[in-house]
């Protein structure tokens, strides 16, 4: 199924392309295929998919284009709000999360990061990184430990800020290490 | 071009990528936490032995499986740290999602190493298979932080040769017309699969080298050894026998479950909870799998490590820890010696079978069905509260306290809930700890 739907792909782009299916000799050349009659196989299975029809001695697309819902079909009644809108929806885990494998998460501690509105027992979700960039919330590793600041550069030299008066600016003595940067800040009432 | 792909496919009819990390537990601990950085780290403080070993550790000596007060007589600075499974599965999960973005064909072999079978991936990946290992590599290590071996090779044997050819942190590609160079290299025993045993055996027949071993005829291995070895000849001749496998539901022909406690105990009821426990957990893993055992094994190990067991037939395969626990009540006795320290209990279950019982002809089904749906209405309970929210109260025991002194330590994480989490209901994703 996995080639078919490489099949399908390509089919799309061509109708997408020029509005209409290509015929057997145009799809010869999109699947890369020496003869008409293993065109005339992969139709067949589309068609048996019901992917493609057939209408008369044409083919026609039948199931092409999935997921494109038609308020046509609603047989009674008003169609939902849901149904006229067609959004789809995501859950919290898919909004804060988005490359699952590099997001980790630490707790908080400490009133260094409060002008950013990130307070002591907060949860932060982070994100491994190679290339930090200046003005990121990031998280550093100093003497041992980790530490959230802001990554900021002076003259061609980075630092790290603190987001209240109370604490000084962090000069690192040797090479700093910024393995995370912050993606979301998570704070739970309990009830 | 086409010259190049036909060498393609001499070199890899199959492409079998070995994806192993590297002192993998004690690299967990490092990367979640900074100031393990640069320190032998030992894991496995909660067994008494070392379970893995940090490179800084292994320099010093620190062996697998070494008692942790040798490990404090060679390596004094050595950080001992109690198991964080629960972070360990988080990071090996991501290890096999990120191999599966080069392959569907993805087996969890084991809690830090899975296998991949890219053959035929370069056309859609766009990359040499060369290229895709690499990046495998480059994807885990810049992800999780975590040093990796990777090795590709025709079948599974030599890709798990070539993973471990260059440790830590090695990519080594053996080609099938590589294969003779690094084979003369292997002795026959360090080969995958190869025991001690046969590596004696096939020593008697002038076999001192993996390369030796292919240079037998495959009649001649077939008269002299067993088929699983006739399978590692095949695979170490570059012939792929044993498939990568997707199923996570893999039978099992036996499975068990023990646990050692400190201090050893003399308290024939608490020893008797322990095993309960173990008798539990078991059937928990049992019924995840959807398996029944038909044969039961419980023992006793003395803290002088001597085991004291009693093998028995089920009159139907179960795995409902009721039957057993009622089982192993009756011939605790038989086991048990007065006067002597215990350490660990342990419960093997054995012949699996996935197959339902018959039902009989004298009703006795329906009293054992009931027992079983109570295993999965507890299976319900943990999925939703969190594993052990109810257990048999004849393991209560076990569950108030399994280890005493430092070797009770927990660790970090489990010692640190996050809001709305419970100790056995957890967020999914790896903790670094407390930042400033």
């Amino acid at each position: 199924m996995v080639i078919m739907q490489e099949k399908i792909q390509q089919l799309r782009q061509f109708y997408d392309a020029h509005k209409r299916l290509p015929s057997y000799a145009e799809m010869m050349v999109l699947f890369n295929f020496k003869s008409k009659n293993a065109v005339a196989g992969v139709v067949r299975k589309l068609i048996d998919n019901g992917v493609l029809a057939k209408d008369g001695r044409n083919i026609v697309p039948a199931q092409l284009f999935e997921g494109v819902r038609l308020l046509g079909e609603v047989q009674a009644g008003f169609p939902t709000p849901a149904e006229e809108e067609l959004v789809d929806t995501m859950t919290l885990d898919e909004w804060l999360i988005k490359k699952r494998e590099q997001t980790y998460m630490l707790t908080v501690s400490g009133d260094s990061m409060n002008g950013a509105g990130i307070l002591s027992g907060d949860t932060v979700l982070v994100e491994r990184t190679s290339n930090p960039r200046v003005g990121d919330i990031v998280i550093a590793e100093v003497d041992g430990a980790w530490t959230m600041k802001y990554l900021r550069q002076k003259s061609n030299k980075f630092y790290l800020e603190p987001a209240n008066e109370k604490y000084t600016d962090m000069y690192p003595s040797e090479e700093l290490t910024i393995p995370a940067v912050v993606i979301a800040v998570i704070r739970r009432y309990e009830h | 071009m086409s010259t190049s792909i036909s060498s393609l496919d001499q070199d890899f009819p199959r492409a079998i990528v070995h994806v192993d990390g590297d002192a993998f537990f004690a690299s967990c601990e490092q990367v979640m936490n900074p100031a393990l950085r640069g320190k032998p780290v030992v894991t496995g403080k909660e067994r008494g032995i070392a379970s893995a070993m940090s490179y800084e550790a292994k320099a010093r000596g620190v062996t697998r499986g070494m008692a942790l007060w040798e490990i404090r007589r060679v390596c004094p600075d050595a950080v001992i740290l109690p198991s964080n499974y629960e972070a360990y599965s988080l990071y090996a999960e991501r290890m096999y999602n990120i191999v599966r973005r080069y392959t569907p064909i993805v087996e969890e072999y084991s809690i830090d190493e899975c296998f991949g079978d890219i053959t035929g991936m370069c056309a859609s990946l766009g990359k040499s298979y060369n290229e895709i290992v690499q990046s495998i590599k480059i994807d885990l290590e810049q992800e999780l932080g975590v040093s990796f071996s990777v090795g590709l090779g025709s079948t599974k044997v030599i890709a798990k040769l070539a993973s471990n050819w260059d440790k830590p942190s090695g990519c080594v590609v053996i080609p099938i017309s590589k294969t003779p160079a690094y084979l003369s290299q292997v002795p026959v025993g360090k080969v995958w699969g190869i025991g001690k045993s046969t590596a004696i055996l096939l020593h008697r027949y002038g076999i001192a080298t993996a390369y030796d071993f292919i240079m037998k005829p495959p009649a001649w291995v077939a008269q002299k050894v067993h088929k699983p070895y006739q399978e590692i000849h095949a695979e170490l001749s570059g012939r792929s026998v044993l498939p990568v496998s997707v199923d996570t539901k893999r039978t099992y022909a036996r499975m068990q479950k023990t646990k050692t406690f400190t201090p050893s105990s003399c308290d024939q009821s608490y020893v008797f909870a322990q095993l309960s426990k173990n008798i539990e957990n078991v059937c928990i893993k049992a019924r995840r799998h959807g398996c029944r055992a038909q044969r039961v094994y419980f023992f006793l190990k003395t803290q002088s490590f001597q085991k004291h067991g009693i093998e028995l037939r089920l009159d139907s395969a179960t795995c409902a820890p009721m039957r057993l626990i009622t089982l192993a009540r009756i011939h605790f006795n038989n086991i048990w010696q007065g006067q002597t320290m215990y350490r660990a209990t342990g419960c093997v279950l054995l012949e699996m079978t996935n197959i339902a019982p018959q039902p009989d002809l004298f009703g006795g089904h329906i009293q054992r069905e009931d027992t079983e749906n109570l295993g999965h209405i507890i299976d319900g309970i943990a999925a939703r509260y969190g594993k052990h929210a109810v257990y048999i109260s004849s393991s209560h025991a076990a569950h108030e306290r399994t280890h005493v002194g430092s070797r009770g330590d927990i660790p970090r994480r489990m010692s640190h809930s996050l809001p709305g989490e419970s100790v056995r209901k957890r967020l999914g994703i790896p903790w670094l700890g407390v930042v400033q």
